[in-house]
């Protein structure tokens, strides 16, 4: 049986990592190859790694430092950031990466995920949606400038572009630590049939139990509970195995 | 022990060079088929689509190399994801012919029998093994290993058949004849039971 994921989701700003609040106030939290190694200790089942600024300075993310991040991940690893070409893509699965995580181009050009995923595969091409509530039942796909464009539509047209996978946020729930949007995760999962990672929120194993008992999401992202609690994925899939839900447990180290 | 990690464009090779290194390998990543004739042992990686991925082995003219290496020479050869998809002989992804060192064929996970299951089948699942074998030498004790995939192996010859998964039906996630071994799965992805499988393909006697 498919296990739950639980995939801690590090954000940073080219250097260091950062954790942000509702996808502003960026906090300094750490180092992300000690993170990565960390991370990996803990044998946690994948993780995604995101350069939140490299698109809007107009860079591109830095590939020899994202490859020593990579290098010391022995699971799955997603990449994002400032990914505006497939040669972008390809020279991150080259240097490790298993899967990319695509946001803006995505929304700028409507053939890019097609062509990215009949290039390199449907499984390595995921689609971060970020949506911003804007009131009972709908969402906004969310981005520095209005996108004006309801985030479970979008949702839709990128499976249908041939995305493997959605990074679903709530921006409103980001870096909150009270609990997941789970009508938002509802209402992407009964729109699309390809995995979704939901993100946003995520603050006590107890939020994690309660998005899994009212969504049928197989897999969740979280950063802050990481780095300003004492709770690990450990704490959270005990809690989740401890409730009957299939978790992969592991001892740490390896 | 040095082991040819064959490069034909697709494919996560670094990360198969970086498990190999801390199972305690020596690893070259490599098209030439020089490199690929003197490997004592090799791997076949690949991401990708099964069309794409048959093209680039024809375009890259390795396919005698692998042919006279794998099936006259029998070096060990470990096919990962896509690698060990090509081993098949036909596949519904594009309609085309694999290798063929294995009499099945590549299926599309067969929605109808999947319920709400999403394809593709991306995450943690166990692996059971099927017949003893030095690959899995704990047949009682399923391991787990990381999958992303949407198309899966049908051996004809159930022999052929080294581990089943779960996912909506059970279905073969590694295949085994002679010197040929196969996984859907990633091995190098897979943390501790990843490194344990490269460790065994290191030692594999065949």
């Amino acid at each position: 049986m498919l296990k739950i994921r639980i995939i801690p989701v590090l954000t940073f700003n080219g250097f260091a990592l950062v954790k942000t609040k509702q996808f502003g106030n960026p906090r300094m939290v750490g180092n992300p190859i000690q993170a990565a190694r960390v991370f990996n200790s803990r044998n946690v089942d994948e993780l995604v790694f995101t350069d939140i600024t490299a698109t809007y300075s107009g860079r591109k993310i830095n590939l020899p430092f994202v490859k020593e991040v990579i290098d010391e991940c022995f699971m799955p690893v997603t990449i994002g950031g400032g990914i505006r070409s497939l040669e972008d893509i390809n020279d991150l699965l080259k240097i490790g990466a298993d899967k990319v995580l695509v946001k803006n181009l995505a929304i700028s050009d409507r053939n890019f995920i097609a062509q990215g995923a009949r290039m390199f595969g449907a499984q390595c091409i995921s689609v971060a949606i970020d949506a911003r509530k804007t009131g009972s039942g709908s969402w906004e796909l969310y981005r520095k400038t209005p996108t004006g464009l309801d985030a479970v539509e979008f949702a839709r047209m990128v499976e249908q572009e041939g995305a493997g996978e959605i990074v679903l946020t709530s921006v409103d729930r980001d870096g909150m630590m009270h609990g997941f949007d789970t009508d938002l995760v509802n209402s992407v999962l009964e729109a699309v049939n390809i995995p979704v990672v939901a993100v946003g929120g995520g603050g006590s194993p107890d939020h994690f139990l309660e998005l899994f008992q009212k969504t049928n999401v197989k897999a969740a992202g979280a950063s802050a509970i990481f780095y300003f609690t004492q709770f690990t994925s450990y704490d959270i899939k005990k809690k989740l195995g401890d409730h009957g839900f299939p978790a992969r447990f592991m001892a740490a180290g390896n | 022990m040095s082991i040819c990690i064959i490069d034909y464009g697709l494919g996560n090779l670094a990360s198969i060079r970086n498990m190999i290194r801390k199972a305690g390998g020596k690893s070259e990543i490599s098209s030439d088929p020089t490199v690929i004739a003197a490997a004592e042992k090799l791997i076949l990686p690949g991401v990708g689509h099964f069309a794409a991925g048959m093209e680039n082995i024809l375009k890259s003219g390795l396919l005698p190399v692998l042919h006279e290496a794998v099936l006259e020479r029998k070096t060990p050869i470990l096919g990962i994801c896509l690698g060990m998809q090509l081993m098949a002989g036909h596949s519904e992804e594009g309609d085309v012919a694999g290798l063929g060192w294995f009499d099945a064929d590549i299926i599309r996970f067969r929605q109808e029998d999947m319920g709400n299951l999403k394809v593709p089948h991306m995450g943690w699942n166990e692996v059971k093994p099927a017949k003893a074998h030095a690959l899995f030498p704990n047949v009682d004790e399923p391991e787990r290993f990381y999958f992303v995939h949407s198309y899966h192996i049908r051996c004809n010859n159930p022999e052929d058949v080294l581990a089943t998964a779960h996912y909506g039906y059970d279905f073969t996630c590694a295949v085994s004849r002679k010197n040929i071994a196969g996984m859907q799965f990633h091995p190098e992805k897979s943390h501790r039971f990843g490194m344990g499988m490269m460790e065994r393909f290191i030692q594999w006697q065949p």
